[in-house]
């Protein structure tokens, strides 16, 4: 049965925020609450299921595990060397991380650092630029340098707390490599190309790294991408992510879903959440709003203002008992007076 | 039929004024009934306000009291006092105007630079920590507003203007009483309002301190007789009375010249009546109680929440002609069917439109005294009039077009089926009633995958549709036949699962040979009269059984574990059929659903199901427990499995210990160690899987059952046979319950995976105690997380459903959402329904 071309189009009136919420709710009522892979160990933690498509939804802006994908550029997308290169860039090298030892003295309210030379030359870095780093980012410390060896002595005011956090602050600053990003590793897609996988996302910072594919820059961080890229990319970000969460936990939705939920969210040229602060608080009825979440306020702040229901939505129609305005509920018959009057006259 | 049409409805403040002009009776007796159990006049429950008891007649529109919907009346306040709901607003008026002129404290020039913003000054409760432009800006202006010294306009000196929740004010450190916050108000005038963008028409501030309390009718608040004859009134008249004694008491004290102090307290009393009145659950407010110690439910709480008055009462609308009962599973029922119990078909009706052309039809429906016949009888004038052996002649004569007969449910009468949770459009669908004895309403076990439904002990609904409308609508949009491909991802919705699979399997499987008798009975079974063509041997093969449900020029190909299927011309060469041709994997019935259409697709699940049940009765199939004997050869593998996954585990335990074990990204090098036990030991199931996968074949039912996908796996196989492996706790192992050990009599910070919940053994061997205490953590964890995500899903579809309900595709197949705003300029980019993604050819 060879079939109409028309049959496949999408019928005029159908209610298709309800059929991309329902497709969207119903698998995730199956979906697991856990939010890791027990398996897949090689990659980098990732939120995933029901938390992760929560926390899209939300359009939250601190993400649990946020996470890019770098790959090199042109020419170099196969060289393990270019990637290591690149990877030593971007990965955020606290300083912690490149000494051999260190002793703190509370007494005297100073520290010693022993730095490992290995692991310096490793990241590019030598001890004067490093304690240079902590002359620009601490005020009340006085650092010494003897070699290898450096000492930070504590200039404030003396409790034992202030010198405490202090040191424990230095030993975390980020001394090399891109704030935000704190785990880097090297992977091999299925073409031989090297990727680099990291933890954190820091988009700006990576594109101005020499090296890396500008065209191919991947990071699941919504904000970031709306911030740097736009916001047609954020949408077609929360897309992809959105079915790629699902598609993980072994269910099909149509993209034509996710695509309509990523625009629900973000065609105001924002991104708004789905829910009370989002899209729902957005709605100009009244009623709408109402009968979603805090009923209360909406109804004491539409006084104030005098604003009026126009009843168009779905919600509200049904609130006063007449016909919803989507789906078969658009369709409406009309009929010239003339003809009603002669059908009338021959009913008769 | 609407009279009117609502077209739209304007949310205002009411003024003292308009309250008068509401209200029927000023109350001014703050009880409500006398001794003689009689309503007081001027009390709570006025005769004037409406009436509530039977017999008793309204004073104001003489209706009783089923007619009567009640009237307002009103308390005047002897002292103003602040509408709890508004204080915010009015902090943010008084904030706004200069305490001497009144007008905004902003010049000229400011006022233009935040006018964008102005609006969301009264509208925010909480201003984001955002860089967004107008959220800035906004916190710019609150700010601008709390420093201005001088009023720009009249120069006076700006006092510190204090608010503490949820009524008190304050002017450096002296209290604002509410008639001079009224006053103030009062002043500020329609043009600076309408610079915030408050229609001074519409809400004056000074409404919002209120002088006049409008009294809801009785109705609204009806009291209850108890038993004992003892009244009980709603909690509302309750805090009424209440703030009707302290305004009493404070006009007496007024008159008497009380000292101020007196008075005062008095005064704020009142506005604690008042506020708990409007919402019990103000904030820095002590919640108003009722004797017995329980919150009173005062107006906010009415409405709030999931049984609050919106969600409640008006989103959550009630039906009649509805019918609920246990659903049961009939092979011979299709799935666009429904077996009816007799007694729903007799009590729910449907209507029947006599005009000049049934007249006939509906004479003899009228004058049946049983099944199928008219229960109810519409008269011209729409009176209702109940069909009995008394009057049915009588009605008889007065049959005329333009009556409407109630007659009762008859077979192929459609109706609405649903089962709850309703959680997408195929959880109600309208299904061809077949009226059958028996009380269950019946369904093929085929139609349950989109109803999420069983057979142990599941009710579902029906209703049946009263208008054309609806009736067109259930025909044309919601028969299970017609919406076979589903909306979420163009798969089909029903297709055969479990016994159906196993008997199609081994239908068709090679070697599948019955006698002609055999056949004959199996395919009459199905309504099919015809029989293939026999081998030389005079025997049918199963695979030609199978083909006879098939159109003669279908053509279909599918791969499979069991060997590719081939159908060409309608005849199934070679291959099997199972669940990824004909089950939930497969692509088979929606190829016939695009190829032969809805009718034929709809009979071919109803037939290949029943044929399918047919060939289990006739070979048997069975689970029995020497399925799951061991011979020693297995045991011997489970052995090797868990001691090469201890070996595993004692290297990475070395490497860890020795500082070897590189940490992954991410994660700590404690963490990094942990998920690689966690995937050895995973790994050791795997094998379990693959060594059963290997040597079981299908003299094993299970091994049979798992490999065609008609129930379970082999990982249950596994579980039974070989070992559980490892127990999780919250995606972990366990690990707490003592210090560094999960139960007392463990070592201390012990490397051995079985004290860490890892399971050796399976059911069959039977687990020891501890092996079983640590499977219940496992299970526990599991079920708690189940009931869990069903809380938190529920939520998620509630959020999204209400955020894109009012989504539409309007006629150039934009979508549209109520206010007109454009949400996509083609559907989906190109317009495809998704339910036909696949057909058109989009991956």
């Amino acid at each position: 049965m060879a079939k109409d071309k028309n049959e496949f189009k999408i019928a005029v009136g159908e209610p298709v925020g309800v059929v991309a919420a329902q497709s969207m709710g119903e698998p995730s009522t199956q979906m697991v609450l856990k939010s890791f892979h027990s398996a897949g160990m090689s990659s980098v933690v990732t939120t995933t299921g029901l938390p992760r498509i929560i926390e899209i939804i939300d359009a939250r802006k601190r993400l649990s595990f946020p996470t890019m994908h770098i790959y090199m550029e042109k020419g170099a997308e196969k060289s393990y060397e270019k990637a290591k290169a690149v990877k030593r860039k971007i990965e955020g090298v606290r300083l912690g991380a490149l000494l051999s030892s260190f002793q703190e003295n509370l007494r005297t309210a100073s520290m010693v650092l022993e730095f490992d030379r290995e692991k310096l030359s490793a990241n590019d870095l030598t001890t004067k630029a490093v304690l240079d780093r902590i002359r620009h980012s601490f005020e009340n410390v006085e650092v010494t340098n003897d070699g290898e060896r450096a000492t930070v002595k504590y200039k404030g005011k003396r409790d034992i707390k202030g010198v405490r956090m202090t040191f424990v602050r230095i030993r975390g600053l980020t001394v090399a490599g891109l704030e935000g990003i704190s785990k880097a590793v090297i992977q091999q897609d299925d073409n031989g190309n090297f990727y680099i996988m990291t933890a954190g996302s820091n988009v700006a910072g990576v594109i101005s790294i020499p090296g890396v594919n500008k065209d191919r820059i991947y990071s699941n961080d919504i904000f970031e991408i709306q911030s740097v890229y736009g916001i047609e990319a954020a949408r077609n970000l929360i897309a992809h992510e959105l079915a790629k969460t699902i598609g993980d936990e072994g269910f099909t939705v149509s993209f034509s879903h996710v695509a309509l939920i990523a625009d629900a969210m973000t065609y105001s040229g924002k991104i708004r959440s789905v829910g009370r602060h989002g899209i729902t608080g957005d709605k100009t009825s009244v009623f709408a709003r109402a009968a979603y979440e805090e009923t209360v306020k909406h109804f004491v702040n539409a006084s104030v203002f005098g604003e009026r229901d126009m009843l168009k939505g779905v919600a509200e129609n049904i609130l006063i008992g007449k016909q919803v305005n989507v789906g078969t509920g658009r369709i409406r018959l009309a009929i010239k007076k003339d003809d009603l009057r002669k059908i009338k006259a021959a009913s008769e | 039929m609407q009279a009117e049409a609502i077209d739209h409805i304007r949310f205002t403040t009411i003024s003292p004024e308009m309250v008068k002009r509401m209200s029927v009776a000023k109350l001014i007796v703050p009880d409500t009934y006398n001794e003689d159990g009689y309503p007081i006049d001027g009390g709570l429950i006025d005769q004037r306000l409406g009436v509530i008891d039977p017999g008793l007649k309204c004073k104001t529109c003489g209706g009783r009291a089923k007619t009567c919907t009640g009237h307002f009346g009103h308390i005047e306040l002897v002292r103003p006092v602040l509408h709890p709901e508004f204080s915010k607003t009015i902090y943010l008026l008084l904030q706004s105007t200069c305490e001497s002129c009144h007008r905004i404290l902003l010049d000229e020039k400011q006022m233009e630079q935040f006018r964008p913003v102005v609006k969301n000054l009264i509208t925010t409760d909480v201003i984001m920590e955002d860089n967004i432009e107008t959220e800035g800006k906004l916190a710019m202006l609150t700010k601008k507003l709390k420093s201005v010294k001088k009023c720009p306009h009249c120069g006076a000196p700006q006092q510190k203007l204090k608010f503490e929740r949820p009524t008190f004010f304050y002017l450096n450190g002296n209290k604002l009483k509410p008639d001079e916050i009224r006053d103030w108000l009062s002043k500020i005038s329609d043009d600076d309002l309408a610079y915030l963008g408050i229609d001074g028409k519409a809400t004056r501030p000074e409404w919002l301190v209120l002088t006049m309390l409008l009294v809801p009718p009785v109705n609204v608040r009806p009291s209850i007789t108890l038993e004992t004859g003892e009244r009980s009134e709603d909690d509302l008249t309750h805090k009424l009375v209440e703030i009707m004694r302290i305004n009493q008491r404070l006009e007496q004290d007024i008159d008497a010249g009380a000292p101020q102090i007196i008075i005062d307290d008095l005064w704020e009393l009142l506005q604690y009546h008042v506020t708990t009145y409007f919402n019990n659950e103000t904030p820095g407010v002590p919640v108003a109680r009722h004797r017995s110690t329980r919150p009173l439910k005062t107006l906010a709480q009415r409405l709030k929440g999931k049984e609050g008055r919106l969600r409640y009462n008006l989103s959550g609308k009630r039906v009649n002609f509805s019918a609920r009962s246990v659903i049961s599973c009939d092979t011979h029922i299709g799935i666009n069917e429904i077996g009816l119990p007799r007694r729903l078909a007799e009590n729910l009706t449907v209507p029947f439109y006599v005009t000049k052309w049934n007249v006939e039809r509906g004479k003899s429906l009228l004058s049946s005294t049983e099944w199928p016949g008219v229960l109810n009888f519409i008269g011209r004038d729409g009176m209702r009039k109940r069909v009995t052996e008394l009057n049915r002649q009588e009605l008889l004569g007065a049959l005329e077009p333009g009556v409407v007969l109630e007659r009762q449910l008859m077979d192929g009468d459609l109706v609405l089926f649903n089962r709850q949770p309703t959680l997408h459009k195929f959880s109600i669908m309208a299904h061809t009633a077949r009226v059958l004895p028996g009380k269950t309403l019946r369904i093929n076990a085929s139609i349950t995958v989109p109803y999420n439904a069983d057979f142990d002990g599941d009710e579902m609904n029906i209703h049946v549709p009263q208008s054309l409308e609806a009736l067109a609508e259930a025909r044309y949009l919601m028969q299970p036949k017609d919406i076979l491909l589903s909306s979420r991802d163009g798969r089909t919705i029903s297709f055969l699962f479990e016994d159906q699979i196993a008997g199609i399997y081994l239908l068709t499987k090679d070697g599948t040979m019955l006698t002609k008798e055999e056949a004959c009975f199996m395919l009459a079974n199905i309504g099919v009269y015809d029989l293939p063509k026999p081998n030389k041997d005079g025997m049918y093969s199963g695979k030609a059984i199978f083909s006879m449900l098939l159109p003669k020029d279908f053509n279909y190909e599918n791969k499979s574990p069991k060997g590719k299927a081939v159908i060409k011309n309608g005849e199934l060469l070679e291959g099997v059929i199972d669940t990824r041709a004909v089950g939930d994997t497969g692509t088979m019935i929606s190829k016939l659903f695009i190829e032969y259409g809805p009718d034929f697709t709809s009979q071919f699940i109803l037939k290949a199901s029943a044929l399918a049940l047919r060939m289990d009765y006739q070979k048997g199939l069975t689970v029995s427990i020497r399925d799951y004997y061991n011979t020693p050869e297995m045991d011997r593998e489970r052995e090797s499995i868990n001691r090469e996954a201890e070996e595993r585990v004692r290297m990475l335990v070395g490497s860890y210990k020795q500082g070897k074990l590189e940490s992954l990204p991410g994660y700590t090098r404690r963490e990094t160690y942990e998920m690689l036990i966690i995937a050895e030991l995973a790994h050791a199931r795997e094998r379990a899987v693959s060594y059963l996968n290997k040597v079981l074949d299908e003299s094993n039912n299970a091994y049979l059952m798992a490999t065609i996908g008609a129930r379970g796996s082999l990982l249950n196989m596994a579980w039974i046979k070989m070992l559980l492996g490892q127990q999780q706790v919250r995606g972990k192992r366990p690990s707490r319950g003592y210090s560094g050990r999960v139960l007392p009599f463990f070592k201390r910070n012990s490397t051995d995976p079985i004290e860490r919940g890892f399971v050796e053994q399976g059911f069959m061997e039977g687990l020891t105690p501890l092996q079983m205490y640590m499977h219940a953590m496992g299970s526990r964890d599991s079920t708690m997380t189940k009931s869990l995500v069903t809380a938190v899903s529920g939520y998620l579809q509630r959020r999204l459903i209400n955020a894109l309900q009012d989504f539409y595709v309007d006629t150039n197949l934009s979508v549209k959402d109520a206010s007109g705003a454009l949400i996509q300029t083609i559907y989906g980019g190109d317009g495809i329904d998704p339910a036909m993604a696949v057909v058109a050819g989009k991956s």
